[in-house]
């Protein structure tokens, strides 16, 4: 990664390319924009940036091929921007792999924190040596030998619990959906199940959070999935 | 449309002129054994010879009836007057006899042939009103083209006895063709024909309609029966127009309707986003314009004041876009299990601006049997309810959200706030589309949230109601914890250690 990191906008409304090029800019970032589908997929191949913001209503094609073409040559961290009436769309992009999502309007900080966790995360994956303990909060989880320890303390897990905590850790800060959840930890056949990961996740919750009815570890992406949330 | 007309009278009536003769021959065989030698008696058997001209006029009808009088007289005159086996007649009395039996015998066959001819007629009227009727009991209250045409199709091949009966009604417009093909086996005594036996245009004022084709093997229809089939026709299309023109009449109706809802939306709308569109750009321009100073304090003032109402306004499209597909008949609910601890706590994320002033107490355990809803359209239910409580009640009350089991398949959902009572004869009405209890300028709102989430709960099966409470006012709805009668595979219980 580069000092100032590159970050390519591509959204067909101006004033949303505008405000973004400014206030982007203003945070230290090289900014490239497009309007189109077509175009950001050239410039992406050209300038490869650091990070991609992505609306899913582009005029010349839809947002989830865009983040599938993408998704064929290059890991970069895509932040998918959506309205709230296309839920099923964005569910469908994070499943080919963008990285996050912000629903239109957002607040420009909570677009900063999204572009910061997105960048750390890829520098890791980018990163050789991938780390084997993951703490969060309290929590410290190694994966290598399978044991979780909350305030120093050993917490049981069943197999289960561990292979559903352990996913969502490695995939630390990114949006999981609930499909792929499912999928990963159970399996393929199980990707509707949504009641199974309901009844993990809030057992996860009680085992590791202080507050399990305020979590702070395990976050709820409202009817998205989850996401696991790592010390800052 | 008349097939082959000829057909008709090849072999059928000809048969009855046949035995009518061969009556005749029979009776003069019988008579021919009592002819006396002197011939005095052909009186007596002129009044015998009326007997086959009766039976033939009776069984056959009026022109074998004339045949058969005609026959006689001949026969009489032939075999039993004098001179025998001659036309001759000696005796004028024997010619006045002739003559008289003519007479009185074709006078006799007509009377006769008559009576039965409209007694038979009068048969058939009675069995051509009893099918009509029958048909009519069918067709009426029907409201569904397909079965209208099945009735049609059915009713006739009972009343003609057919073979086979196909009834096609062509498609027109937006309303689909139908064809409906019956046939009854046991009549159907031979191979099916290429060309049906009768065939009945479906008219109707504005054009052909369809048509009715009627398979009777050899035996034609009758005029008569063709006259009734052009009835059945009428009858069928009289009731598929009146299906037609009720739909129309419902189409107009919904359409007056949702054009009068759109009139609605569009007043109240455009009022309603222009108040947060003037609050917004009252505080840019204050901003941007280089006459005034800001210190810090106002300019966080006007700027927050922005920040408000763009959500405002989002709150407000989405509840349009949500109001939108209610109409539309279009919110189907995308179920799945969820926790409503989870959809309470993002509402509440998505509410926390508005209910800043507000103490929440969230009484919805995470250990509540899951639910399946859909969680943007219940989200959205705790976001209106929310809203709309923390609207109408005083700043610094609480509004309390709490769920609980009741009975063995419902969770009962209460929002509950302190502010005023609503009056009772606006308990039920508040969920009614732009339906408000106060003045429209004094609280903001296009009076679409209550009756949004009413439009949600309903599509989940569920019910919702306001009540009046000893100090504060509670929405209550009810959601079912079973999908499609079943309960998720899996519960909190199943896996505590």
């Amino acid at each position: 990664m580069t000092a100032q990191p590159h970050i390519l906008v591509i959204d067909d409304e101006a004033q949303i390319l505008r405000a973004l090029r400014t206030i982007l800019t203003a945070k230290q970032f090289k900014v490239s924009v497009a309007s189109r589908g077509e175009e950001g997929l050239a410039l992406a191949a050209a300038q490869p940036p650091d990070l991609i913001i992505l609306d899913l209503s582009l005029p010349d094609m839809d947002g989830v091929e865009v983040c599938a073409r993408l998704r064929e040559w290059t890991q970069v961290p895509i932040i998918i921007l959506s309205v709230r009436e296309s839920e099923r769309d964005k569910v469908i992009a994070l499943d080919k792999g963008a990285d996050d999502y912000l629903t239109k309007p957002f607040g420009i900080d909570e677009l900063l924190a999204r572009i910061r966790v997105a960048l750390r995360h890829s520098a890791q994956t980018l990163g050789t040596q991938k780390s084997q303990i993951i703490s969060a909060g309290n929590v410290v989880i190694d994966l290598a030998s399978h044991v979780v320890t909350r305030e120093g303390q050993e917490v049981k897990l069943t197999a289960t619990e561990f292979n559903l905590l352990a996913y969502l850790a490695a995939n630390a800060g990114r949006v999981l959906t609930n499909q792929s959840i499912l999928s990963h930890v159970w399996d393929p056949a199980e990707a509707d199940r949504v009641e199974y990961l309901r009844v993990y996740i809030r057992q996860l919750r009680k085992k590791l959070e202080d507050d399990p009815d305020h979590p702070c570890i395990i976050r709820n992406e409202p009817g998205i999935g989850y996401r696991f949330i790592l010390d800052e | 449309m008349r097939l082959n007309p000829f057909r008709r009278f090849k072999g059928f009536r000809g048969l009855e002129y046949l035995l009518a003769i061969l009556v005749t021959a029979l009776f003069t065989l019988v008579f021919l054994p009592f002819r006396t030698a002197g011939g005095q008696d052909h009186t007596v058997f002129s009044l015998l010879y009326l007997l086959p001209v009766v039976i033939s006029s009776v069984l056959w009808g009026l022109g074998p009836g004339a045949l058969v009088a005609l026959i006689s007289f001949l026969a009489l005159n032939y075999f039993f007057v004098p001179p025998y086996y001659t036309l001759l007649v000696h005796h004028t009395q024997d010619l006045l006899v002739l003559i008289v039996f003519l007479i009185v015998s074709i006078t006799i066959g007509q009377l006769v042939g008559r009576v039965s001819k409209s007694l038979a007629e009068s048969t058939a009227r009675e069995r051509d009103a009893i099918h009509l009727y029958e048909l009519i009991m069918h067709l009426a209250g029907l409201q569904d083209e397909q079965e209208i045409v099945s009735a049609l199709a059915e009713q006739t091949l009972i009343a003609f006895r057919a073979g086979r009966v196909d009834v096609l009604v062509e498609q027109q417009g937006s309303t689909p063709a139908h064809h409906i093909k019956l046939e009854d086996r046991s009549r159907l005594d031979q191979p099916a024909e290429e060309n049906p036996s009768y065939i009945a245009p479906l008219q109707f004022a504005r054009g052909f309609l369809g048509e009715i084709k009627v398979w009777r093997g050899k035996s034609l229809l009758t005029p008569a029966e063709e006259r009734l089939l052009h009835t059945f026709a009428s009858q069928g299309v009289l009731a598929l127009e009146r299906v037609r023109l009720s739909q129309a009449a419902s189409r107009t109706r919904l359409l007056e309707e949702s054009d009068r809802f759109k009139s609605s939306l569009l007043s109240s709308v455009s009022h309603e986003l222009r108040s947060p569109l003037s609050t917004i750009k009252a505080a840019v321009t204050s901003l941007r314009s280089g006459t005034v100073e800001w210190d810090t304090a106002a300019r966080a003032d006007l700027l927050a004041a922005v920040e408000e109402e763009t959500d405002h306004l989002n709150q407000l499209v989405g509840n349009l876009l949500n109001m939108s597909r209610i109409e539309a008949g279009a919110l189907k609910p995308e179920r799945s299990w969820n926790s409503l601890a989870e959809i309470v706590s993002s509402a509440l994320e998505r509410t926390r601006q508005q209910t800043e002033k507000h103490i929440i107490d969230v009484d919805v355990s995470a250990d509540l049997p899951l639910v399946p809803v859909d969680y943007f359209q219940i989200e959205q239910v705790f976001v209106n309810l929310i809203s709309n409580s923390s609207k109408y009640s005083p700043d610094g009350t609480t509004i309390t959200i709490h769920a609980s089991v009741i009975g063995d398949d419902q969770l009962q959902v209460t929002v509950k706030n302190q502010g005023p009572p609503v009056p009772a004869e606006h308990l039920e009405r508040i969920f009614d589309k732009f339906y408000r209890v106060t003045a429209a300028d004094r609280v903001t709102g296009a009076g679409l949230g209550l009756s949004i989430c009413k439009g949600i709960i309903e599509a989940h099966g569920g019910r919702i109601w306001a009540k009046n409470l000893e100090k504060g006012f509670a929405f209550n709805f009810t959601l079912s914890r079973f999908w499609e009668g079943r309960s998720p595979g899996i519960s909190q219980e199943m896996v505590d250690e």
